[in-house]
């Protein structure tokens, strides 16, 4: 009485060899999660999240991953229905047999991961999208001095091509006009300081900016302007409740995988005694291992910075 | 030895069951659990109530007839052996007992401790078996088989089909059952030639009997009482990818 008209070692081979895809995925991510370790202002971290950001290879796995983590979930749930039909009445007293560590609480572990994955989502993924931006609401902020600085250094780019020769003089003007015309907002907004609501009331800062906003007044080369992953990764973790979730859910998840490279092996029927010692301690490996490196961030954020 | 015992009791598959609670006394810790059931049953004729029904055939732990889920354990606290070979001794005196039936779906009750593993013969008629007449006993070493190959396939065909996997796996599945017989068949040169076939329709037969699925948990083989491994489970699926990649059946 199988819900799917697959046979059920089928499901099973479907399920392990998706969480085997996805297993391959967790340490490449701990590897850019602990690029915010060097001391570096975040330049590493940064440079890791517009990578992963803006690559087209990296954009057909993201797709492949979240593919597979709907496949694995689906097929977790079919799996757990067809298991529960199979015993309609439940005995009375619990079992008392001795099982596989972990093996018994993998739709539990796995619906801890999965929630969490979700709020992971929301926090990181997201942001990427617009959908929710670095600022406590959905606004930018930018400061007048900085932004000054920006739009000297093209006019002084725009003279030292003049100077040394390499455009004519009536391409530099027009270039200058074209300057003129794209920060006309920004200018605008410092002489008149107006509209009032944009403007801070030092005068120092651009706020309340929407992203279209923020190219307007802000000029086009902020088109392709990314949320600030580092700062944004720092303030989250430096709240005691969100790295504390984010520490729980990695134990979860270590759970979860110490049965979950067990169990690959043995579906694809990988069990010999000559490397089923070799198996344990490799599952036993990841699922510290890998746990721990995500770790690694939230504890520096809160105990070293 | 004092006890009280805590028994599943159903009329019949439709019927509501609910637990009765007995006491039985001076029971001889060297009674084996069923002659203690017998004991019980003995006091339930004297006082002209229906006997409680359990299955039980040899008693010396190789039919497989017998199977009780005895305090959240199936064959009870002993590691390999079938209930009729568990003894008192196990118990202490003024133990309360509590006594269910194998629960899975494609095991109905009949009555009582008694539950219908005719699902496991319909696996067995998918497969479970080699077609060719024999004709005569063939001549030792007539074929040869690795010593190793030889000993797995016995090991896997010590499986007396009493049903304890199914009663201690958290789902529900047959799957160390099955598995016990597609290893022993896959193992031989005589089971070769039909093995893609056979273990492609006894896992389909398994799956529409509607025993569940296996979540690598291993309670099957900790309390299988012919102690089968659970590397046959492996070598199942193994036996399974290769008869859907290779074979054309």
């Amino acid at each position: 009485m199988s819900l799917v008209k697959l046979a059920s070692i089928t499901k099973k081979i479907t399920i392990a060899a998706v969480g085997a895809f996805l297993l391959l995925f967790l340490p490449m991510h701990m590897g850019l999660n602990l690029c915010i370790l060097r001391e570096d202002g975040g330049e590493w971290y940064r440079n890791v999240c517009h990578f992963m950001g803006t690559n087209w290879i990296v954009k057909i796995f993201e797709v492949i991953l979240i593919l597979s983590v709907l496949v694995h979930v689906v097929v977790a749930i079919l799996l757990t229905i067809e298991n529960r039909k199979a015993r309609p009445v439940r005995y009375a007293v619990p079992s008392k047999t001795k099982t596989h560590a972990g093996s018994k609480f993998m739709i539990y572990t796995g619906g801890v991961v999965f929630a969490f994955l979700i709020i992971h989502f929301i926090n990181f993924y997201f942001v990427k999208f617009g959908i929710v931006v670095e600022d406590d609401s959905d606004t930018y902020t930018v400061e007048v001095e900085d932004l000054q600085m920006h739009l000297n250094e093209k006019v002084a780019l725009i003279q030292e091509e003049m100077m040394s020769g390499k455009i004519s003089q009536e391409a530099a003007q027009e270039q200058m006009m074209a300057l003129q015309l794209e920060y006309m907002p920004f200018l605008q907004v410092l002489q008149t300081g107006q509209p009032s609501e944009k403007i801070s009331k030092d005068g120092e800062e651009l706020i309340n900016l929407t992203k279209e906003e923020l190219v307007q007044f802000a000029g086009e080369d902020f088109k392709e302007y990314e949320p600030d992953f580092y700062t944004m990764c720092n303030k989250l973790f430096a709240q005691p409740m969100y790295s504390i979730i984010y520490l729980l859910a990695l134990v979860i998840l270590g759970i979860h995988l110490f049965h979950a490279i067990n169990s690959i092996f043995q579906t694809f029927g990988l069990n010999h005694k000559k490397y089923n010692k070799a198996i344990e301690y490799l599952a036993g490996a990841y699922a510290v291992i890998v746990p721990l490196g995500f770790a690694i961030v939230p504890l520096f954020v809160m105990f070293c910075k | 030895m004092n006890l009280t015992l805590k028994i599943w009791r159903q009329e019949n598959a439709r019927a509501k069951g609910r637990f009765e609670t007995y006491k039985v006394e001076n029971i001889s810790p060297d009674c084996s659990f069923l002659e203690m059931l017998d004991i019980l049953n003995e006091q339930l004729v004297d006082k002209l109530s229906h006997p409680v029904c359990f299955d039980n055939d040899c008693r010396e732990g190789i039919c497989g007839m017998c199977g009780l889920y005895i305090n959240g354990r199936p064959h009870g606290p002993d590691d390999g052996v079938t209930t009729c070979q568990l003894h008192m001794r196990r118990f202490k005196d003024g133990d309360t007992i509590v006594i269910e039936p194998w629960r899975a779906r494609p095991f109905p009750i009949i009555r009582d401790l008694v539950v219908d593993r005719t699902a496991f013969d319909k696996i067995i008629q998918e497969g479970g078996y080699v077609s060719v007449t024999t004709g005569g006993v063939p001549d030792g070493n007539a074929i040869p088989i690795p010593k190793k190959n030889a000993d797995e396939a016995m090991d896997a065909a010590a499986c007396i089909g009493c049903g304890a996997c199914v009663a201690a796996c958290k789902n529900a599945s047959a799957m160390l059952f099955v598995s016990a017989k597609v290893s022993q068949l896959a193992l031989l040169p005589q089971g070769k030639p039909e093995a893609a076939r056979r273990v492609q329709a006894m896992v389909a037969k398994m799956d529409e009997l509607g025993f569940g699925n296996c979540t690598n948990t291993y309670a099957c083989e900790a309390e299988c009482p012919k102690q089968i491994k659970r590397s046959n489970i492996a070598r199942m699926n193994r036996e399974f990818m290769c008869a859907k990649v290779c074979s054309e059946e």
